[in-house]
């Protein structure tokens, strides 16, 4: 089982970072054969901060090929089971307590399904809050840079290191904007439950919904479940939008600069086609070519701009439920374990599991995951959305 | 998604599936195929297109020279170079 893609010694407190977070002394895979050993020339500026604060480095976890996968099973190292269930290198090294947290880039809610199903809490900050410069880009409209913990109090403190403003990130928001999501606030009193996502989830996963929700009620929430048939749409919505930034951001690598190159080719032509051919997966080729149809001619007005569209609906719909709510109380995942024989028959699994995870993806919204549920708030409420998590955290162990 | 597409679209990224990788990838558009049917059903006439969901800024730098990395260290990662230069097959007869 290799949790690790790089390793050092180093004095606690320590983080572990996943390997799309680029580090200069470390090498840098995005767990893909294109990156096999690569070395930055620069640290990801969420070193420098938590560098400044103190914490070190203890290595690089693994990490499915750009992000984009379930929990890591399209990584050029391999999937990790363990028990029979697909597990996250990342989390398994908090769950060790080798480190205090794990600084991971949330792409398409692998972070946060690997919280869910490990017990682990993860906040997935508002867009624009914690500087996503030095890391490898994938989607980079919802790609969030997460902390991952054993408590809540821990990922607050971890977060409260690497938020705020960064003059080198063009999504970067105010000093004062950033700061300002790390308010603790107060417990929340009203809870809204999505119930369109109820439908497909298994029993286990419906039990700690309804523990989580009955926490809420004994600290004096009124709890919710309410229809909101629009966010379902987010999932097709950021499967488009992902796949087609996606597919521009990994169109770089070919070959010629940096990054993997095949040992034999006849022209530049083939010299392109057979380095991406041999170095990229199965799961990543078809994001890419799916990526580049939805952007073709053809599609561009009915499926690009089509999800474009969507996206400012979804927006729309979760400002106006957090107008009435403090949060959402909703599923990370459909099940409590992804089993081997589930994920080799159907590879593209992330794509279908990514109904709960995609609404705070593709309206950079903030998400907390605690109590093997995920809870939702408004923008600049993560801090808020901590604080609640501390109602229901012992809640998915 | 049919072989001809999938040709013309493997062409245009420079890629080259095999047999069983061009079989997951029709798997894959096939099952993608029910997410725009979702999307289709909901009414977006009236909305304007949402490409960033907070304001973004365009990033500049002092407009002085500077060389934050050398030649040699921009290099360091490639997978051929020769006196200072990248190399690649000929590309003119």
């Amino acid at each position: 089982m290799k949790l690790y893609n790089a390793k050092v010694e180093c004095a606690a407190p320590a983080v572990v970072l996943d390997d799309m977070i680029l580090t200069k002394d470390l090498p840098t895979t995005a767990g893909s054969r294109m990156l096999s050993g690569y070395m930055s020339l620069f640290d990801a500026e969420v070193i420098s901060r938590l560098a400044k604060a103190g914490y070190a480095v203890r290595g690089k976890a693994a990490v499915g090929e750009f992000g984009v996968d379930l929990m890591g099973e399209s990584s050029v190292s391999g999937a990790i089971y363990k028990d029979g269930a697909l597990v996250s290198a990342a989390h398994e090294i908090v769950l060790s307590g080798e480190v205090k947290a794990a600084i991971c880039l949330d792409v398409n809610g692998s972070v946060r399904r690997a919280s869910a199903q490990s017990g682990l809490v993860s906040v997935k900050p508002t867009y624009g809050t914690v500087s996503r410069f030095g890391t490898i880009p994938a989607a980079c409209s919802g790609e969030c840079v997460s902390v991952v913990a054993a408590s809540a109090a821990e990922c607050r403190e971890v977060l409260s290191v690497i938020n705020g403003h960064d003059d080198k990130d063009g999504t970067s928001l105010s000093e004062q904007t950033c700061r300002s999501a790390l308010e603790a606030g107060k417990a929340p009193t009203r809870v809204a439950i999505i119930g369109d996502f109820l439908d497909g989830i298994s029993a286990d996963v419906k039990e700690k919904l309804d523990l989580a929700a009955a926490s809420f009620e004994r600290s004096g929430a009124v709890v919710e479940t309410i229809s909101a048939p629009e966010l379902s749409a987010a999932r097709a919505a950021w499967n488009i939008l992902m796949s087609a930034e996606t597919c521009n951001n990994v169109s770089r690598y070919d070959g010629v600069k940096f990054g993997y190159r095949s040992e034999s080719f006849m022209g530049l032509d083939e010299l392109y086609t057979k380095s991406r051919s041999e170095a990229f997966g199965a799961l990543l080729k078809s994001v890419i070519i799916y990526g580049s149809e939805t952007l073709s001619t053809e599609n561009y007005m009915k499926v690009y701009d089509k999800a474009l569209r969507v996206r400012r609906v979804i927006v729309e719909k979760l400002s106006k439920i957090f107008e009435s709510y403090d949060l959402v109380l909703t599923p990370a995942t459909s099940e409590m374990k992804y089993t081997k024989e589930a994920i080799e028959a159907c590879p593209d699994m992330a794509f279908t599991e990514n109904l709960y995870t995609a609404p705070a993806s593709i309206s950079g919204f903030p998400a907390v995951v605690a109590g093997g549920v995920m809870l939702m708030g408004g923008t600049f409420s993560e801090g808020k959305l901590l604080t609640a998590a501390e109602l229901i955290e012992g809640e998915g162990r | 998604m049919d072989r001809e597409l999938l040709r013309r679209l493997e062409m245009l990224n420079q890629l080259s599936l095999t047999e069983e990788e061009k079989v997951s990838v029709i798997g894959f558009f096939e099952r993608r195929g029910a997410d725009s049917e979702v999307l289709s059903g909901i009414e977006t006439s009236e909305v304007e297109r949402m490409v960033h969901v907070l304001p973004v800024m365009t990033v500049v730098r002092e407009d002085v020279v500077s060389h934050p990395f050398s030649r040699d260290e921009l290099q360091r990662g490639a997978p051929e170079t020769d006196e200072g230069y990248w190399c690649v097959p000929r590309v003119i007869e």
